[in-house]
């Protein structure tokens, strides 16, 4: 028997991705990556079973970065929700704080998410423009996908089992919330939500990268993080 | 490691499972957290781990190292046993040969290629076990860690929380069998209306002094006049917030037919007695 010495605490640079990998692979193991994969396919076949047309390729990225961000948040609050509650306990122990616990998630729900949103870039690529768009269009695309990344992976936090414990109430304020943003969207202020209809007005405008989207990716991006700011500190009370 | 005031309740409008609660864990420490269902042992040991912050108060000194196993462990993951330990010893900074010993030790080896949802209560308990003990723990934390083991691996346990103590390490166990009840000095933790009482153990079994019963949480009014307060409230004329001694325990000699004994121990234990059986000889009783 080997107690004879204490190690240290795991380091940060390694128990945080390490732990990340393992909630991926519970993730995985547990098939509800499913259920996001056939949100995925769903909107990629809505928005490209004809080929978008030259010079439309923003705009169709635009669409699949909106539609994606419950898609997303699904996938999130799965992968959040893959562990049985103790798990997260025990979790919490292995890697030193349960600060890392949290930060673990967040960084494969992001990884999950990662994927999916760059399925929805790459893919329509290959089958679903009519021409191939040129750099400043995949850059655009990938930045538009960036965003409904985050505003997905907030989302499914803010909805996963430590903050809302019944299921079915879980599964509607994740609908519910998504809905109330389109909704505020379309009020005249861009600043009252995540500016997901904005994002779709601005990918029509010829300037998109350097005048269409800094307004509504910074807004974004505040939205977001106040919300990932609540997440965490709610979870020091909910491990 | 030093508790002080710790308070904690689930929700701001949650009722206080622990109130005011201060003691300390010196290094090689071995405790048992002793209280009646609900009483909130299984809070008292999530606090300690650092897997729950106090709601008032604080703990401090907590080694880096904590290994945490939970009463029930939680099955519902699709890893084998093996891959399950493989992920944990990484987080931990371990190689995955670490679970090999454990394993080892508590009878797990044949198993640990077994689904996690395949094994039994016993089983998945010991997985639970092992996880804690991957990396050599500063803070060992068991919750009810007795429960559902085979003679083997309930004989091993004492062994392995002596092994951590004599390492420098803090061993705490919620555990309603006494199974640590032989260890020098362990040191009881009751867990009783939000309050904790701290008693050590001298030779293990009877003899028993009270270190430290402290509280600073008011009493009801009601409590008071019937003498209660969980034990801990301090009596009239005695400054407040000074410790309070916890009555001495008493040995009951009780007397029964060779045929009854087993039974009448067990049923002493299960109340959460400390109860042991010895050899009566006619001497005895003429004396």
């Amino acid at each position: 028997m080997t107690t004879a010495t204490l190690t240290g605490e795991p380091a940060l640079t390694r128990a945080v991705p390490r732990l990340a990998a393992f909630k991926i692979a519970a993730y995985l193991r547990s098939h509800r990556v499913v259920q996001p994969f056939l949100g995925l396919l769903v909107v990629i076949i809505v928005l490209y079973s004809t080929r978008a047309p030259a010079g439309q390729e923003l705009p169709a990225y635009a669409d699949s970065a909106a539609m994606l961000v419950p898609v997303l948040a699904w996938a999130a609050r799965g992968l959040l929700d893959a562990e049985p509650d103790v798990q997260r306990l025990i979790s919490m122990t292995a890697a030193g704080r349960p600060g890392r616990e949290v930060a673990a998630g967040l960084l494969a729900a992001g990884a999950v998410a990662g994927t999916l949103a760059a399925l929805a870039v790459a893919v329509p690529l290959g089958i679903g423009f009519a021409a191939f768009p040129g750099p400043a269009t995949i850059v655009g695309g990938l930045a538009l996908h960036l965003l409904s990344l985050v505003a997905g992976v907030a989302l499914g936090a803010l909805t996963s089992r430590p903050i809302l414990r019944d299921p079915a109430t879980s599964a509607l304020a994740l609908l519910g919330g998504y809905a109330g943003v389109l909704l505020l969207g379309l009020v005249p202020v861009p600043w009252l939500t995540v500016p997901v209809l904005g994002w779709i007005r601005a990918a029509g405008r010829p300037d998109f990268l350097t005048a269409g989207l800094p307004g509504p990716a910074a807004i974004t991006v505040v939205w977001c993080a106040l919300a990932l700011l609540a997440y965490t500190r709610l979870r020091r009370t909910r491990p | 490691m030093r508790i002080t005031d710790l308070s904690f309740r689930y929700g701001r409008r949650a009722p206080w499972v622990l109130t005011d609660v201060s003691f300390e864990l010196p290094p090689g420490t071995v405790a048992e957290v002793t209280g009646g269902n609900g009483a909130g042992k299984s809070t008292l040991l999530r606090l300690l781990a650092g897997a729950v912050p106090p709601g008032r108060g604080s703990i401090t000194g907590r080694p880096p190292v904590v290994g945490y196993a939970p009463e029930i462990f939680p099955v519902e993951q699709a890893f084998t046993a093996r891959a399950y330990l493989g992920h944990l010893a990484a987080v931990r900074d371990r190689p995955a040969a670490a679970m090999d010993l454990w394993a080892e030790r508590l009878g797990l080896t044949d198993l640990l290629d077994t689904p996690l949802r395949d094994l039994s209560k016993g089983s998945a308990h010991k997985v639970g076990l092992v996880q804690a003990l991957l990396a050599p723990p500063g803070l060992l934390v068991l919750d009810e860690p007795f429960s559902g083991l085979d003679e083997r691996t309930r004989a091993e346990l004492p062994l392995i929380a002596a092994e951590v103590a004599a390492a420098g390490g803090i061993v705490v166990v919620s555990d309603h069998q006494h199974g640590l009840a032989g260890h020098p000095g362990l040191l009881r933790l009751t867990v009783a209306a939000g309050t904790v009482t701290v008693t050590t153990f001298e030779t293990g079994l009877v003899e028993a002094r009270t270190l430290e019963a402290r509280t600073t949480e008011p009493r009801t009014e009601a409590a008071a006049a019937a003498g209660l307060g969980a034990g801990r409230a301090a009596p009239a004329g005695e400054p407040d917030g000074e410790p309070v001694p916890h009555p001495r325990q008493a040995v009951v000699e009780v007397l029964v037919d060779a045929a009854d004994a087993e039974a009448v121990v067990g049923k002493l234990r299960a109340d959460g007695y400390q109860a042991r059986l010895r050899a009566h000889t006619p001497s005895e009783g003429a004396s």
